[in-house]
C-alpha cells in the first residue's frame, strides 16, 4: 500500500507527505478508493483528480486574499480560508459576505463589479470587493483588505498638507510683519511688531529642533547606551515641565519607584520621550488637574507610564496621534502650542530601544500614555 | 412532503439570513452615527439618511415575505413562532435604523457647535453599547440562544445609566455656559434615541427567548392580570414579591 502511495506521488512529482494526508477525511476517502481499485486506471485517475483539487485548494489558501467561485445557478462551489476570515466579526462578516453575493449574483447576469466596502467595525477595516464572470459557467468574486493600504495613503496626503502648513503659517506672518516694519515708523507699533516677530520666529526655530531631533533620533545607530537611574529619568521629565504645569496649575506626581532601580538605555532620548509625554499630559489638562507619573521594572526591561484627568483623545485619533504633525484639533488652533512632533518623537525613541509605546484614552476621562523601555546590554567600551 | 418541508425551511432560512443583514446593517451603522455626531460630517449623515430608505423597503419585501409564509404553508409549532417572532422583529430594526437616521438628523442641527469633551466621552460610550446590545441580540439570535439574548436586558440598564449620567453632563455643561440651549436639547433627544435603539435590541432578545422557550416577559404582567381579584378565602391576594424585570 505504502509503495503504492509512494508511486503516486513520485508520478505527480510531490513528496507524498504533505498535501496526500493533508486533510484526514480526504486522505481517508483517497485510501478507501484506492484499496477497492486495487491499481485500476480508473481509481488512479481519480486519485489524481482529488489530488490536483487538493493542490488548488492548498494553493487558495495560501492566498492572502478571499476567493469565492459560484456556479452558474450561483450556488459557492469553492471558497478559500482568507474569504471566511475577511468578514472580520460577526456582523461585520454578514456585511462582506452579502455583498459578496450580491456582486456574484450581478457577475453572473454579466459584467465586471467591484465595491469598495468601509466598516467602521470596530477595529475599523476597509475591504474591497471585486466579482467577475467565469465565462458562461459561472463567477469568482474576491475580497481584499485594504485597511493598512488607506490608512497610509491619508498619512501620505496628510503628512503633506501638515508640514507645509506648519513650516509655511509662521514663515508667512514673519514676512507679513518685516513688511509692515518697513514702513512703520511708530515706535510704539513698531516695538509690539518687532515682539510679534521675535515670536513667530521661535516657533519657527523650535518646530526646527524638533525636526531635527526627531532625525537624530530616527537614525537608530546612533544610540548612546549607558547605565541609567530611573529615578533621575523620572524627575528630569518631571522637572522640565515644572514651570509649565505651575503656569497651569497641574500637579505632577511621581508614583514609587524602587530605590536604585537602573536601566541600559540611551538617556538623552529616554529623557526626552518621558519630557515629551509629560508636556502633553500637562498641556491637555484642566487647571487643578494631576498628571501621575510612574516606573515599573518586570525582569526585561522598565514601562514608564504617564496618566493625566485632561481632555482625552477621541477614539478615532487614537491611531495616528504619534505621525508627524498629526493634530486632533483639526482647526489646528495655536491654543496649545505644540509643534506636533511630540508623540512621533517618543515612538521612535521607542522603537530605536525595540521596545513600545500605547495610549489609552477616553474623551472626557483623561489619558495614559506607557512606554515600555527593554534593558539593553551595555556595548563594550 | 419532504420536498414541501425543504421548501418551507429554505424560505424560512431566506428571511432569517435577510434578517440578520438587515440587523448588521442598522449595527454598522450605530459607530457611523456616532462618528457623524462627533466630528460634524454633513456628508456622512447624508449617506445614513438616505440608505435608510433601502432599510425601509427591504423591511417591507421581508414582511411580505413572512406572510406569504403564513399564508401558503400554515406552519404550527415553533416554525409558527419563528415565523411571528421575525415579524415583529422585522419592525424592531427597522425602528431602530430610523432612530440611527435621528441622530444624524440632530447632528446636522447641531453642527458647528463645540461640545465638551466630558459630554463627547459619554456620546462614544453610549454608542459602543448601543452596538454592544445589537450585536448580543444578532448573536443570539443566529445561535438561537436564549441565555445569551436574556443577558442583554442587563446591558441595558448600563446604557440607561449612561444616558441619566448624559443629561446630568448637559446640564452641567449648559449652566457652564458651554453650550446653548438649543444644543442643549438636541443633545438631551440625541442621548434618548441612542437608549431607544438599545431598547429595541432588548426587544429582539425578547422575541429569541420566545422563539426558543415560547415565554415573553410581558406574560408575568399578563397572569398578574388575569389572576382572580378575591381568591377563596374571600381576601384580595397580595403578590409575596415582585420579581424584578423590565
Amino acid at each position: 500500500m505504502a509503495a503504492l502511495w509512494a508511486l503516486l506521488g513520485a508520478a505527480l512529482g510531490l513528496g507524498v507527505g504533505a498535501i496526500v494526508f493533508r486533510r484526514s477525511t480526504r486522505s481517508r476517502s483517497l485510501r478507501d478508493a484506492g484499496s477497492a481499485a486495487s491499481a485500476s486506471a480508473a481509481a488512479r485517475a481519480s486519485a489524481e483528480v482529488e489530488l490536483r483539487a487538493d493542490r488548488l485548494q492548498a494553493a487558495l489558501d495560501a492566498m492572502p486574499n478571499g476567493v469565492i467561485v459560484a456556479d452558474r445557478d450561483g450556488r459557492v462551489v469553492v471558497r478559500n480560508r482568507a474569504a471566511d476570515d475577511a468578514g472580520g466579526d460577526s456582523h461585520t462578516e454578514v456585511l462582506v459576505q452579502a455583498a459578496v453575493q450580491h456582486h456574484l449574483r450581478a457577475a453572473l447576469r454579466g459584467g465586471e463589479r467591484s465595491q469598495t466596502v468601509e466598516l467602521y467595525g470596530p477595529p475599523r477595516r476597509v475591504v474591497v470587493v471585486h466579482a467577475q464572470p467565469l465565462g458562461a459557467d459561472g463567477a469568482v468574486a474576491t475580497i481584499e483588505d485594504v485597511t493598512e493600504r488607506s490608512r497610509l495613503d491619508a498619512v501620505r496626503t496628510d503628512f503633506v498638507a501638515n508640514i507645509s502648513h506648519e513650516l509655511k503659517t509662521p514663515i508667512g506672518a514673519l514676512a507679513v510683519l518685516a513688511e509692515t516694519l518697513i514702513d512703520e515708523t511708530d515706535p510704539a507699533l513698531v516695538s509690539r511688531l518687532a515682539g510679534k516677530t521675535v515670536s513667530e520666529a521661535h516657533r519657527v526655530a523650535k518646530i526646527i529642533d524638533d525636526l531635527l531631533e526627531l532625525s537624530r533620533i530616527e537614525l537608530a545607530g546612533d544610540l548612546i547606551v549607558s547605565r541609567c537611574d530611573v529615578g533621575t529619568l523620572v524627575a528630569e521629565a518631571s522637572s522640565r515641565n515644572s514651570y509649565a504645569a505651575q503656569q497651569r496649575k497641574v500637579c505632577i506626581m511621581i508614583g514609587e519607584i524602587a530605590d536604585g532601580l537602573t536601566i541600559n538605555a540611551d538617556h538623552a532620548q529616554v529623557a526626552s520621550a518621558l519630557g515629551n509625554l509629560v508636556d502633553n499630559a500637562v498641556k491637555y489638562s484642566e487647571a487643578g488637574g494631576k498628571v501621575v507619573l510612574t516606573a515599573t521594572a518586570d525582569s526585561q526591561g522598565v514601562m514608564f507610564s504617564v496618566a493625566d484627568r485632561g481632555i482625552g483623545i477621541p477614539a478615532r485619533d487614537l491611531d495616528r496621534i504619534f505621525e508627524r504633525f498629526y493634530r486632533v484639533d483639526r482647526g489646528r488652533s495655536r491654543g496649545t502650542g505644540g509643534t506636533g512632533l511630540g508623540l512621533s518623537i517618543v515612538r521612535h525613541v521607542a522603537s530605536n530601544h525595540g521596545g513600545a509605546v500605547t495610549v489609552e484614552s477616553r474623551e472626557g476621562e483623561g489619558s495614559t500614555f506607557r512606554l515600555y523601555i527593554p534593558d539593553r546590554a551595555v556595548p563594550p567600551t | 412532503m419532504d420536498e414541501l418541508r425543504k421548501s418551507f425551511h429554505n424560505d424560512l432560512d431566506d428571511v432569517r439570513s435577510e434578517l440578520v443583514h438587515l440587523a448588521a446593517f442598522v449595527t454598522e451603522s450605530i459607530p457611523r452615527a456616532t462618528n457623524v455626531l462627533l466630528t460634524g460630517d454633513l456628508e456622512g449623515a447624508d449617506y445614513i439618511i438616505q440608505s435608510d430608505d433601502e432599510i425601509d423597503a427591504r423591511s417591507l419585501d421581508l414582511e411580505e415575505r413572512c406572510l406569504q409564509i403564513l399564508a401558503l404553508q400554515s406552519p404550527v409549532a415553533t416554525d409558527l413562532r419563528q415565523i411571528v417572532a421575525a415579524l415583529r422583529m422585522i419592525s424592531e430594526v427597522e425602528r431602530s435604523a430610523d432612530l440611527v437616521c435621528n441622530i444624524c438628523k440632530a447632528a446636522r442641527r447641531i453642527y458647528g457647535h463645540k461640545l465638551d469633551p466630558n459630554l463627547r466621552g459619554i456620546i462614544t460610550r453610549m454608542g459602543e453599547q448601543a452596538q454592544q446590545l445589537y450585536i448580543a441580540a444578532i448573536e443570539s439570535f443566529v445561535e438561537n440562544d436564549a441565555a445569551k439574548a436574556a443577558a442583554i436586558d442587563d446591558m441595558d440598564n448600563y446604557l440607561d445609566g449612561l444616558q441619566k449620567q448624559f443629561v446630568q453632563a448637559i446640564f452641567e455643561s449648559h449652566s457652564a455656559g458651554t453650550i446653548d440651549l438649543q444644543v442643549a436639547v438636541q443633545l438631551a433627544v440625541v442621548a434618548r434615541f441612542y437608549e431607544r435603539i438599545g431598547d429595541h435590541a432588548v426587544n429582539i432578545g425578547e422575541r429569541v427567548r420566545y422563539v426558543v422557550t415560547g415565554w415573553l416577559p410581558e406574560h408575568k404582567g399578563a397572569a398578574r392580570y388575569r389572576a382572580p381579584t378575591i381568591d377563596d378565602t374571600g381576601e384580595l391576594p397580595r403578590p409575596a414579591t415582585f420579581e424584578t424585570g423590565r
